[in-house]
């Protein structure tokens, strides 16, 4: 496929299925222009694109503003807050022409966000990577050793970890068994949305409220009967004081945005149009973050900035959000009551806002920037559902943002849309539309099912539990006062494959050489199976309890230790209470493990049962030198057990029972973990990008896979290619899951055929799949739907298809910013013609 | 020596004349933009290879 035609229209690039070069002749000239002038920040086989730049203005502000602090009598919570504060009154802010939409997380566009207070690892990648590194080189390289010297042994990872049990802590960061570190200010982080985006307040209105509460708490500390209670209230009066000054340094922040607005159409702009938008830009500023939104604009406005300043607090990798629920009011005030604006107007700021998103980048080590090749984080945006009295929630606001993704394209954010029987046939039609033209999102969640699930798993009550949006890619999370969880730590993460790995090596890790998992009995002496079984559900309660109690630990120290002001001060938990919004018992919890390569194991034991136990044709000692050997000198044993053992995902109860007896173990295991809100911790299967960075990691296994072939791509997807029996018997073996009571939540990818998604009769049929899917009660399904001609066409010429994107696992991401072999994983899948 | 409040790029803020904001013009590679700076009104701006005088 060459570049079109300028001639070509829009009809006739649709006909021809490409949508990339359709939408931008579709697109207005504003987003035709933000859209091309975004940079794009997402690494590449885990370097930054050519052209960004590591931002050092938030690593020296910050470092300065510490050592000024240091002989400081203030309270550790203060000083954060004091830091924060003056980054925010005095990094550099720009505005872009076009925009109606401002604020970004760095200093210019191109910058990758630095914040050196997070973990000394950390801060030790940026000095490695010259990719980034800003020119003047060896004054860069100055300014970046002066941060490193003062943040070594400061950091909250030095901090936390000094904590915690070094023996956990060297298995985690051995990159085998989990990914991430336990940060409470670095992972996935929840919004009290309830209170702080519903309309009812903004951060003026909680200004009043902490004095009103500093003021109570400042007369009980001098009424003549205060004793040693008085403690706790100096504890939270500090607290108070705190999240006042982040509170009021960022209302400044949207001030300097207003009175740079107004500089320069008062001084450079000439045309009047774009002066009356700068000066529109002005006045949305001046209102909010301090008042609560009038309009669309000022609604798009408010949240940015929110999710801004809690990216200057901490790291965050991904971006829970529910925008047609919390900005629909406004969308149906401006566009359909006060007719302020009009439908197009209000796709424009719908498209923008989804490419400010897109622009967010914060600096991560590079095993993350692996893992999530080709994105900045898991932005998976939660559309649809019901709201709290159960109706259908979808408005205008909900079709804007499915109709702007298609126009602008970014990878990321992405859509969860929570499907549900009320759901109205335009609102699926847009989804469809959406998938059809190869955006891979949005995601389709089985909303009634994840309500209950919700419900069963942490106990959330039911209005609350309507309120979901994915924390990361997957896992529902409330948005309420106690529901939410402010963060989520990622090292919660279990590279799964190396339970079945380790039953092999007795527990012993040959990548890295350590002992990591527990030490069982030797395989070979093994008799029968339920002695494998037996030995894989150990195996499994160990790596996820190593995970989870760094965790617990991480978060039980997170108050004193790692606090978050701005996150409390936007959190009705903590501006009530005093207290730091990671505080286990004012959070109901909402924990879950990641189970990374999950399906190996089912696949891996169905072929020990039947091939080693049942079919007697190998013994267990052969299996373990064949596996030990990474099936070299063994190939026709290796093919015996790629194609005759049965394969999960064929409808195949062999397989499929072994399935749902590990899961279901895990299950009775995620009930006895507790986590420091005294909840569960069920497992959640899906993978990124995992099974790639994995690939190397994980050893031989019985299911006949090497070392280093591609793990399986989602979280019950079946392996590439061998899902013989068509997509419905995929989806009978997905759902023989209990997706309620099983497990948090399970990833299924699935290819279709963009000939077959053609027209009206596309429609029906994947339709008419989505109700099979949604009786058989699975909880998630995700499409890609490009063939593989494009696919492999834009392998041969990048250039050409740069804007081609695909769904990897939990998220979307452009075509050529992937590695070649998730590339060729991702067209080894198997595409399911339906119907 | 010359002061940032010389400069054609300083706006002072109406409050505190002594504080200003650094505003200029940026065309990168991909898109054009203005970006903005707290600068002090007395600042040395003798090594400011951006210095405009008013
Ligand atoms: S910093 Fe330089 S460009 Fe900016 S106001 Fe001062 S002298 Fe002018």
């Amino acid at each position: 496929m060459a570049e079109p035609a300028k001639n070509n229209s829009v009809a006739e690039l649709e006909k021809k299925q490409e949508w990339w070069w359709a939408a931008e002749k579709k697109r207005s000239k504003r987003l035709d222009y933000l859209r091309k002038g975004m940079w794009k920040k997402g690494a590449i086989g885990g370097l930054y694109p050519a052209g960004l730049q590591v931002d050092l203005e938030q690593a020296v502000l910050q470092t300065q503003k510490a050592r000024e602090l240091e002989t400081s009598p203030d309270p550790f919570v203060v000083k954060q807050a004091k830091i924060f504060a003056d980054y925010l009154d005095s990094k550099t802010i720009f505005i872009t022409d076009h925009a109606q939409l401002v604020s970004y997380v760095g200093s210019l566009p191109n910058t990758i966000n630095w914040n050196p207070t997070m973990a000394t690892i950390l801060n030790a990648e940026v000095i490695n990577d010259p990719t980034v590194i800003p020119e003047p080189l060896d004054e860069s390289l100055k300014v970046i050793n002066e941060v490193i010297a003062y943040w070594s042994g400061k950091t909250d990872a030095d901090r936390i970890m000094s904590q915690t049990d070094m023996a956990d802590i060297m298995k985690i960061l051995s990159g085998t068994i989990g990914w991430g570190i336990p940060l409470a200010r670095g992972g996935y982080s929840g919004k009290d949305y309830e209170y702080i985006m519903s309309g009812k307040r903004a951060f003026e209105d909680v200004l009043a409220e902490i004095d009103k509460n500093l003021d109570e708490a400042d007369a009980s500390a001098h009424e003549p009967t205060a004793n040693q209670e008085i403690i706790k209230l100096y504890e939270k009066m500090n607290n108070w004081e705190a999240y006042k000054i982040a509170l009021e340094a960022c209302i400044r922040h949207g001030q300097r945005y207003a009175r740079l607005a107004r500089i320069i159409a008062e001084n450079y702009e000439t045309d009047n149009k774009r002066k009356e938008e700068l000066l529109q830009i002005a006045d949305c500023c001046e209102r909010v973050p301090a008042k609560t939104p009038r309009t669309l604009q000022e609604s798009l406005q408010y949240d940015l900035f929110i999710q801004l300043f809690s990216r200057t607090e901490a790291v965050e990798g991904a971006w829970p959000a529910r925008p047609d629920y919390y900005h629909g009011p406004y969308y149906e005030k401006d566009v359909n009551i006060d007719k302020r604006i009009t439908k197009e107007e209000a796709l424009d700021l719908a498209g923008e806002f989804l490419i400010r998103a897109a622009e967010v980048s914060q600096y991560k080590v590079k095993w993350v920037r692996e893992g999530l090749q080709g994105i900045e984080g898991t932005w998976v945006w939660t559309l649809g559902g019901v709201n709290q009295h159960g109706d259908d929630a979808c408005n205008g606001m909900t079709t804007a943002l499915l109709q702007a993704a298609r126009l602008v394209r970014v990878s990321n954010p992405t859509f969860g849309f929570r499907w549900h029987p009320k759901v109205k046939e335009e609102v699926l039609r847009e989804c469809f539309e959406c998938i059809r033209q190869g955006l891979g999102y949005p995601s389709m969640r089985n909303d009634p099912l994840l309500i209950a699930n919700s419900m069963y798993w942490h106990g959330h009550p039911i209005e609350e539990a309507r309120t979901w949006v994915h924390q990361a890619c997957m896992s529902p999370c409330p948005t309420t006062k106690k529901g939410f969880q402010p963060m989520r730590m990622a090292n919660a993460t279990a590279n799964c494959a190396k339970i079945i790995e380790y039953v092999f090596t007795s527990g012993f890790d040959p990548v890295v050489n350590m002992q990591i998992g527990a030490e069982t009995p030797d395989a070979a002496t093994f008799t029968d199976f339920e002695q494998v079984y037996d030995v894989w559900v150990i195996q499994m309660k160990t790596i996820f309890s190593i995970l989870t109690r760094m965790i617990n630990a991480a978060r039980a120290y997170a108050p004193g230790l790692t606090p978050r002001p701005f996150l409390s001060a936007i959190s009705e938990r903590s501006v009530e209470s005093g207290l730091d919004v990671m505080t286990p018992s004012l959070s109901r919890g909402n924990s879950w493990i990641t189970a990374f390569t999950w399906v190996e194991n089912a696949d891996s034991l169905a072929a020990i049962k039947k091939l080693v136990f049942e079919e007697k044709k190998y013994t267990m000692a052969q299996l373990k030198k064949a596996i030990t050997d990474d099936w070299q000198g063994h190939e026709e044993m290796r093919l015996d057990f790629v194609k005759n053992a049965p394969k999960w995902g064929n409808d195949d109860d062999y397989v499929d029972n072994i399935m749902l007896r590990c899961l279901r173990d895990c299950a009775i295991f995620g009930h006895e973990l507790k986590d420091p809100m005294g909840n569960n911790w069920p497992i959640l299967p899906e993978n990124v990008s995992g099974n790639i960075h994995y690939a190397n990691v994980v050893g031989a296994l019985p299911s006949g896979r090497r070392r280093g072939d591609a793990l399986y791509d989602g979280g019950i997807s079946p392996g590439p290619g061998l899902d013989k029996k068509g997509p419905t018997a995929v989806l009978k073996s997905c759902g023989k899951i209990d997706h309620i009571s099983d497990g948090r939540a399970f990833l299924l990818n699935q290819r279709l055929s963009p000939t077959q998604m053609a027209g009206e009769k596309g429609y029906s049929l994947w339709k008419a799949y989505m109700d099979t899917w949604y009786n058989l009660g699975l909880d998630h399904i995700q499409f890609n739907c490009v063939s593989d001609e494009t696919l492999r066409s834009a392998q041969r010429e990048p250039e050409k298809y740069q804007e081609v994107i695909v769904r990897v696992a939990g998220y979307s991401a452009h075509f050529v910013d992937i590695s070649r072999k998730t590339q060729d994983n991702i067209i080894q899948r198997t595409v399911q013609g339906i119907g | 020596m010359p002061l940032c409040k010389e400069c054609k790029k300083f706006f002072p803020i109406k409050e505190d004349p002594n504080k200003g904001d650094c505003v200029q013009r940026v065309v990168d590679p991909r898109q054009a933009y203005y970006k903005a700076k707290p600068v002090g009104a007395d600042m040395d701006a003798s090594s400011c290879s951006s210095f405009e005088k008013k």
